[in-house]
């Protein structure tokens, strides 16, 4: 069977970035009213899981709409405006486990969870790196408080949230690929 | 709960406007509100913001939510950080300047709070709240007054390739009924004795309770999409180009709107290079 390039971009990732970008929007929107008391932008999700989750399941472009798209919708669902360089940081924090997807040998192989719980962290860091420099521009905060107030409550919540429920999702997702066969 | 999109048709000004010419206009603003710092500048694009949150014609009451989330996330951005510590100002605001209690403040159990707010980071407090609150009203008003099942079109005339076109129009149609799943699937786990609340106070344990309401929700929705995904194929998906269901035409107003919206961002890029809009202090201050 032909294998399939990481970057392809065929009717089943158009429809798994799309149930991605849905999902992710649902779970921020119940989660969003959970704000990190004195961090800038910054609420607790464990819905970060589904961008790097269907990153690793799906390939790096999957990964990315559904954090970028995802967190727009949940933020307009929210009510709370537009984002550009955090939307763009969710996306990476997609992006970047999504590296990944064609090399693991299964779902449920503990290398493979340990390499997608590496890249997810490398995601999360970029990803979050990036939306907390923002601030710096766009909000006229100064390094220490970007780091502070933003950079270290939203990657270590995300991280702790990805370390704990990527493992899960990854191994529930091989039941649901040996079974169907897909 | 059910989670729905807050469109509804209002007749209102807005929703004459070509939603392409729209969204132009929305970026536009975005890009050119963040160069400026003065809050002479700061003062005339809130203005714009306002106007143009009022051509939507959103009641209060639809869009309180936004505004008290929009509202906390400025609280955070200028009393905690801006104000009280002082780092929320530090990229802008010049080191030093005028104290707002030179002498500090006096405590009732004695001794002196020596509190270094100064005049010039209440100034700067001031442009974040401008600036930040008129980025708020143009992108606030988005979801009342653009119709959901125009994103996808809207987005394929701005430019977007079909196929990320239709993930947009896709991940609008998904959200009410995966929002749906979820619900079924938190009540499905409630009748099982699933309890949220019964991981204490360990946040560990508290995400790990979430699997139970993730897990099902996001494996179901893949196994749908599978189905989706082969009904699209069958259908020839993305063998030619898409055509829309819904036809999008620019009138004069739409093209005028982008004739504005183009002029807005190169005279804000304009002025930025000639070196206006940083941070300004009123003379009164100094």
């Amino acid at each position: 069977m032909e294998k399939k390039s990481l970057w392809s971009f065929g009717t089943r990732e158009v429809v798994y970035a799309a149930i991605g970008a849905a999902l992710y929007a649902v779970v921020s929107y119940l989660t969003n009213f959970l704000q990190i008391p004195s961090a800038g932008n910054v609420s607790f999700r464990p819905g970060v899981v589904i961008p790097i989750f269907f990153g690793v399941a799906f390939g790096p472009l999957v990964g990315f709409i559904s954090g970028f798209l995802g967190n727009i919708l949940g933020d307009l669902l929210s009510g709370y405006g537009f984002w550009f360089w955090w939307d763009l940081g969710n996306g990476l924090m997609g992006l970047i486990p999504g590296l990944i997807a064609g090399s693991l040998a299964g779902f449920r192989d503990g290398k493979s969870i340990l390499s997608a719980e590496f890249f997810a962290i490398l995601g999360i860091v970029l990803g979050m790196g990036l939306a907390s420099l923002s601030e710096m521009w766009v909000s006229g905060a100064d390094m220490a408080t970007v780091i502070g107030a933003n950079f270290i409550p939203a990657a270590v919540t995300n991280a702790v949230n990805a370390l704990i429920l990527l493992p899960i999702l990854m191994v529930a997702y091989d039941a649901v690929v040996a079974r169907s066969g897909r | 709960m059910l989670i729905s999109w807050s469109y509804r048709p209002r007749q209102s000004l807005m929703e004459r406007i070509d939603p392409r010419a729209r969204w132009v206009f929305s970026f536009s603003y975005l890009f050119s509100i963040t160069l400026f710092w003065d809050a002479r500048f700061l003062a005339a694009f809130f203005l714009l913001g306002i106007v143009w949150y009022a051509l939507g014609g959103v009641p209060w009451r639809e869009a309180r939510r936004a505004w008290m989330l929009v509202s906390f996330l400025l609280f955070t951005m200028i009393l905690v950080n801006t104000l009280l510590t002082g780092g929320g100002a530090g990229g802008v605001v010049p080191a030093g300047g005028h104290r707002v209690w030179p002498e500090g403040i006096s405590l009732p159990w004695g001794g002196v709070w020596n509190f270094g707010l100064t005049w010039e980071r209440v100034w700067f407090a001031l442009c974040q709240l401008l600036r930040i609150s008129g980025i708020s009203a143009v992108f606030i008003v988005i979801p009342f007054t653009m119709d959901p099942k125009l994103y996808g079109v809207t987005f394929r005339g701005l430019g977007l390739p079909d196929r990320f076109a239709y993930v947009v129009e896709l991940a609008f149609r998904f959200v009410p009924t995966l929002a749906r799943d979820f619900m079924i699937t938190f009540d499905a786990q409630r009748a099982r004795g699933y309890e949220i609340e019964r991981a204490g106070r360990n946040p560990l344990r508290q995400i790990a309770r979430i699997a139970p309401l993730l897990v099902p929700v996001t494996m179901n929705a893949i196994l749908t999409g599978e189905d989706v995904a082969n009904a699209m194929d069958l259908r020839a998906f993305g063998q030619r180009p898409r055509t829309w269901l819904y036809e999008l035409r620019y009138r004069r107003g739409d093209y005028g709107l982008l004739v504005f919206s183009l002029l807005l961002l190169l005279i804000s890029l304009f002025l930025r290079w000639r070196g206006y809009g940083q941070f300004w202090i009123p003379p009164w201050i100094g």
